[in-house]
């Protein structure tokens, strides 16, 4: 298959409330290449939830998606009608979510969900059924006897090894995780970032992995989309913004990590917080927070200009971007 | 063995908090179940003026139950708690308990759940305030509640807004904000930051040290961050599955961990600098401890598990500025300062 799995372009999403519209996710494009692993990083009420759900088809009302495209199998994933997304979902691409407490159902049992999911999309037999669910559950490293488990029989680390195994049941193309591991303490959460990484490596599919956490989107994924009040803020190759990030959020969020090994210092990280998207401010949205705001910043809107491979929505870069162009 | 003592050896004057063997057991299923899980065994600490000490360990390893237990909101199966010479225990007075939650508050961990869902924040900041400094009029609490939310870094637009309102890391603030109306002396902090933006955890862990250095406020940092720790914390004590396993001065204990549960948490600790380090190999599973059996609760998980690990329950040791709860790191110790003794 040439060209990307998963094409976002231009997608917008409104949430409407009784006094104002609020934008939450504002023309946000990007593509995914097959087994590519995308890292989404921003803080929260920046919109990187909302984006996953409104590219998965699952965003209720009020909020909306008011423009763009999600291309996926080449289709327009925005236009397709109930059954067709119906259809794809769990076989082409599958969901992570952040708590898988409130993701399973607590009343069946592990297997019984993998059954009803395997049912609802296939019509299988009930060896096809078990073998499958074992299988799954032996690729994330379950032991398949927690088949016959409740999720509260299961450690927060297990439920989401299980809700990772169910994502695989169909061996899809694309999975998209929601913070699957922030619920988990240090030594669970490595372990399973490094079940995911192993498993997409053997099985290929891209994934789209949406966190606040930059060490987590450091060490495993291919590329990253920084955003900001709904919008990207920078998006690059992940050595790129380790090595040179343009953004000054970019770089204040990665200068927001104390380190357990290097030096001591004072860290100072991004002061205020983010905006009231009801209330956007004027000009660049990061400028109330920025440390190198310029009096433009405060009217003129920065577009995402290119700087060498990555792109970046800071004016800094408006000069540089002209000339290259 | 030499058997440890309580405190460290600097800490010679009375301390503002001290725990002795404070032990927490629930009981668990019905009335004749004899089911009973040990949260917290024996488990001493000390936290004295102006120190930040770090509570660190998995979930599951009894460090919130420790905070509540320091909080005075269970009552421990036993062992004592003294604060400023004190016994918790005896308090039980309305006067004197009302004195103990101004000197001792508590952040709970769970933003969304710590707050009445049909009032605004206010309601919260300012009955604090009325019960523990009865002295403001209501105009100044209302003007110490707008004040304690700028510390904590919100406007004060936000006392007007309802908990559903807000995000995690706001209502997280919020507790804060709380917990600092009562002006206390020592704060209980139970994962503050484990809910709140990155760009906001470092602010947080700011404002903590500067409430140490300003207002000479202890806080029991309780967190599974040993990044965040070693940022504030003047002390480390990891915790796993209700006992100590190793304390002492931070960079003592993370320059050179002792305990293998403290190596192990360690190894796992992400730097944002490093690409896919290497990883012990563990699943991370939480330790049992429904009707524990004497011997080392991290056995099942130990590299290092000897016999006696399964027989003889570790009890904190002095090695150098550490105390560490091991068998085999405690003997490692001993062979490097004495190697004639050595008796394998």
């Amino acid at each position: 298959m040439t060209g990307p799995l998963l094409e976002v372009d231009a997608l917008t999403v409104d949430y409407q409330t009784e006094s104002a519209d609020v934008r939450a996710v504002n023309q946000v494009s990007f593509t995914v290449d097959p087994g590519e692993f995308l890292g989404i990083v921003g803080e929260s009420g920046c919109g990187k939830s909302t984006l996953l759900f409104a590219v998965a088809q699952l965003l209720s009302p009020p909020g909306e998606i008011v423009a763009g495209k999600v291309m996926f199998h080449g289709r327009d994933m925005v236009r397709l009608g109930r059954g067709d997304l119906q259809s794809m979902r769990w076989r082409d691409y599958s969901i992570v979510m952040q708590s898988a407490m409130n993701a399973l159902n607590p009343m069946k049992s592990i297997g019984a969900q993998f059954k009803d999911t395997l049912e609802a999309h296939d019509s299988v037999s009930k060896e096809d059924v078990g073998r499958r669910s074992i299988e799954v559950m032996e690729l994330v490293g379950i032991d398949p006897a927690h088949l016959k488990s409740y999720p509260h029989q299961l450690s927060g680390g297990m439920r989401q090894r299980a809700m990772i195994a169910m994502a695989l049941l169909f061996t899809p193309q694309l999975v998209i995780m929601d913070e699957p591991t922030s619920a988990l303490d240090v030594v669970a959460q490595q372990s399973l970032m490094t079940k995911i990484k192993d498993l997409q490596r053997s099985l290929g599919f891209a994934i789209v992995f949406v966190t606040h956490d930059m060490s987590v989107v450091h060490r495993y994924s291919d590329r990253v989309l920084v955003m900001y009040a709904g919008q990207v803020a920078e998006a690059a190759r992940t050595e790129e913004v380790f090595e040179r990030p343009l953004h000054p959020y970019t770089r204040g969020l990665m200068s927001a990590f104390p380190s357990v090994r290097g030096p001591r210092r004072e860290l100072i990280g991004i002061p205020g917080s983010p905006p009231d998207l009801a209330r956007p401010p004027s000009g660049c949205l990061f400028h109330p927070r920025c440390p190198d705001v310029m009096p433009a910043c405060l009217n003129r809107e920065p577009e995402l200009y290119s700087v060498g491979a990555s792109q970046v929505r800071c004016l800094l870069y408006a000069e540089e971007a002209r000339k290259a162009s | 063995m030499a058997v440890p003592a309580p405190n460290s050896p600097e800490s010679t004057a009375e301390p503002l908090l001290r725990a002795v063997d404070l032990t927490k057991h629930f009981r668990l299923g019905g009335m004749f179940s004899k089911q009973v899980l040990h949260a917290v065994d024996d488990l001493s600490i000390t936290i004295a003026e102006r120190e930040i000490v770090a509570l660190v360990g998995e979930s599951g390893s009894g460090k919130s139950t420790v905070a509540r237990l320091l909080a005075h909101i269970y009552q421990p199966t036993r062992g004592e708690i003294v604060y400023r010479g004190r016994s918790v225990r005896k308090l039980r007075s309305r006067r004197d308990l009302l004195w103990y939650r101004g000197e001792v508050a508590i952040v709970l961990q769970d933003p969304f759940s710590a707050f009445h869902p049909v009032f605004p924040i206010s309601h919260g900041v300012m009955r604090n305030l009325a019960l523990h400094r009865p002295e403001l009029s209501g105009a100044e609490r209302r003007r110490e509640a707008e004040r304690v939310c700028e510390t904590v870094g919100l406007g004060p637009r936000m006392l007007d807004r309802y908990p559903y309102e807000m995000s995690g890391g706001e209502r997280q603030r919020i507790g804060f904000a709380q917990a600092l109306a009562v002006k206390p002396k020592l704060i209980l902090a139970d994962e503050p930051v484990s809910m709140l933006d990155v760009s906001i955890r470092v602010g947080v862990l700011n404002m903590m040290a500067s409430l140490r250095d300003r207002e000479g406020v202890s806080l029991l940092y309780i967190t599974h961050d040993l990044a965040s720790a070693r940022y504030v914390a003047d002390r480390i004590v990891v915790m796993y599955a209700g006992n100590i396993v190793e304390e002492g001065p931070t960079e003592a204990v993370l320059s050179n961990p002792k305990h293998p549960y403290t190596q192990l948490l360690l190894s796992a600790a992400a730097e944002p600098s490093e690409k896919e380090a290497e990883i012990a190999a563990d699943s991370g599973e939480p330790p049992r401890v429904i009707n524990p059996s004497e011997g080392c609760r991290f056995r099942w998980r130990c590299p290092y598990a000897i016999d006696e690990c399964a027989q003889i329950t570790p009890r904190p040791t002095p090695i150098g500025a550490t105390q560490v709860a091991c068998h085999v790191a405690v003997a490692e110790a001993e062979r490097a300062s004495n190697p004639a003794s050595i008796t394998r």
